[in-house]
């Protein structure tokens, strides 16, 4: 009796709830709209021409001129190597003075963290803007904007995954008289290695990806013959460096992927 | 004696035993775990060896860019309120065209996942060609996308939410298409049987109950969006992307850290509201 009456209660709140939700939707929508003065009928016009220019003003790409596109490919490659393998480094130290078990002090921890996710939260082609105009034009400061990014981006997730390790293990050390080295040595990394090979892994192919936009801030890598390309209206050699740069992606994801099959 | 025999077989034998006398350390690592991760490490090593020596850096550059570093960080210090108003407009500017992309991604995307999941496509050949195409429009960078949309429509929040759309759906539909797999091959086989149509399958049979996780990936391609949107702004998509841009290029670095901090308030916030409204979908 009580529940017969209890569920029809339940299920009409339900549904003013959901009523509810709708249209705080769909007021935000309106808002939005309104606010940036968006035209729903100039935008919808807008991807036709969108579809148009792609097609016939961007494809076919230009297939001349090949040997041009070597040196930036290669540029790209050597950025997400560099990069990739100093940030795990540095990542690496600083995620184990900041995951939760094996940090040294409170305090470093806090600190630490405060800087890696104020770092990571500002979007990192800032970064990369802001290290242009403190290095200048050129590789420099790509390669430190990939560092910056990689260092903190690495130091949370190893940090994370360090945090999801088995107590048990340290405990069954710290039981035994184990140092801080020890501890560290024999229970925290053996366990930690699948986490550490599969994220460095996927560092080196965001890094390729990042390489790829930096040179749209003016920071090296095929991004910036890609800028130049499109400010030169040159749409057939943009198209080339995309496609260049797809087949440049899928051939490293499909690599990293062979790799982690073998060791994982 | 029977029991003898395994053990001997893992006893040390002679040479190990007197190793073990002399204090040298026994070896309990797994053999060839130990050596795929020197092989990593040492093919890791010569790779960066290698790339290093053909990455001309130059230390007068790094010199030149390390000494100003204090003179800039000194002007970054001085953090101006003066542009506030103008950088809260651009970023509520960001905000709206991280929602209207995700608005209207999530509105293709529903239609599109269901031809693309393999246990309810209609046409199992486009369903595959279309796989192939989104993977296509996934590999290409965000930033890209955006820049063509900038160069057929000219600069502004309508280029953003246009060369955002294609990535943002091209994500959203994966992971749909990922849930609608997982989801029980049951409920289609039931309704099947007794005839439902595909659009009965789809909206009375699997949608209703697949409603909560995709809110859960909406709301995670948002806060990813947001992020998306403060850089493409850079590029010339509108929203407060353009002024750190201005700001930067200027060298008004005073206005630049009130719009670093902004921009880390906002994604920091939406982070949390996120997470938030992930943990409470997944209790229910």
């Amino acid at each position: 009796m009580y529940n017969q009456t209890a569920v029809p209660v339940h299920h009409r709140q339900k549904k003013a709830k959901r009523l509810m939700s709708l249209a705080l939707l769909a007021a935000a929508l309106a808002f939005s709209i309104i606010y940036v003065k968006f035209d729903l009928m100039e935008f919808l016009s807008g991807i036709p021409l969108f579809i148009r220019f792609i097609f016939a003003d961007f494809l076919p790409p230009n297939m001349t001129n090949m040997n041009s596109y070597v040196r930036p490919v290669l540029d790209t490659l050597i950025f997400a190597v560099v990069g990739t393998f100093i940030s795990s480094a540095i990542g690496l130290v600083i995620a184990f003075l900041m995951a939760r078990n094996t940090s040294p002090h409170p305090v470093v921890r806090l600190v630490l963290r405060g800087i890696v996710s104020f770092v990571r939260n500002v979007p990192f082609l800032v970064w990369a803007s802001l290290l242009v105009v403190i290095f200048g034009v050129g590789a420099m400061p790509g390669l430190f904007a990939l560092l910056v990014f990689g260092i903190c981006f690495l130091a949370r997730v190893y940090a994370e995954s360090i945090e999801e390790l088995d107590k048990e293990a340290t405990e069954a050390l710290t039981a035994s008289g184990a140092s801080y080295g020890q501890l560290i040595r024999h229970a925290i990394i053996p366990q930690f290695m699948p986490g550490y090979y599969s994220w460095t892994l996927f560092m080196f192919e965001i890094n390729i990806r990042a390489s790829a936009i930096l040179g749209l801030v003016g920071a090296g890598g095929i991004g910036s013959n890609l800028k130049q390309a499109m400010d030169l209206f040159q749409y057939g050699r943009a198209s080339m460096i995309i496609v260049i740069l797809i087949v440049l992606i899928l051939a490293v994801e499909f690599l990293t992927q062979k790799i982690r099959e073998r060791i994982l | 004696m029977q029991q003898g025999t395994p053990l001997q077989q893992y006893a040390p034998s002679q040479s190990g035993r007197r190793a073990g006398r002399s204090g040298k350390k026994i070896k309990i690592a797994h053999r060839k775990t130990q050596l795929q991760t020197r092989l990593f490490f040492t093919a890791a090593a010569v790779l960066f060896l290698v790339c290093i020596s053909f990455l001309d850096l130059s230390w007068k550059q790094f010199h030149q860019g390390i000494s100003s570093m204090p003179d800039i960080a000194s002007k970054l210090m001085t953090i101006s309120f003066e542009p506030f108003v103008q950088l809260v407009d651009g970023m509520l500017t960001s905000l709206i065209i991280a929602f209207l992309t995700v608005v209207l991604s999530v509105v293709i995307s529903i239609l599109l996942s269901f031809l693309i999941a393999e246990n309810i496509t209609p046409v199992k050949w486009l369903g595959r060609l279309l796989r192939y195409v989104l993977l296509i429009i996934r590999t290409i960078p965000t930033t890209i996308w955006v820049l063509l949309a900038v160069a057929s429509m000219g600069f502004g929040s309508m280029a953003g939410v246009l060369g955002l759309l294609f990535p943002t759906s091209s994500y959203l539909i994966k992971a749909f298409a990922a849930q609608i797999e997982e989801s029980s091959d049951d409920t289609i086989e039931a309704m099947r049987s007794v005839g439902a149509s595909w659009l009965q399958i789809v909206f009375k049979g699997l949608l209703p109950g697949l409603i909560l996780p995709f809110l859960a990936i909406i709301s995670f391609r948002f806060e990813m969006e947001v992020a998306e949107t403060v850089m493409l702004g850079m590029v010339g998509a509108g929203g407060i992307g353009v002024l750190l841009q201005d700001y930067i290029s200027y060298y008004e670095f005073a206005d630049l850290a009130m719009g670093i901090v902004i921009v880390f308030i906002t994604i920091f916030a939406v982070e949390l509201i996120s997470n938030r409204v992930r943990s409470k979908l997944a209790r229910r």
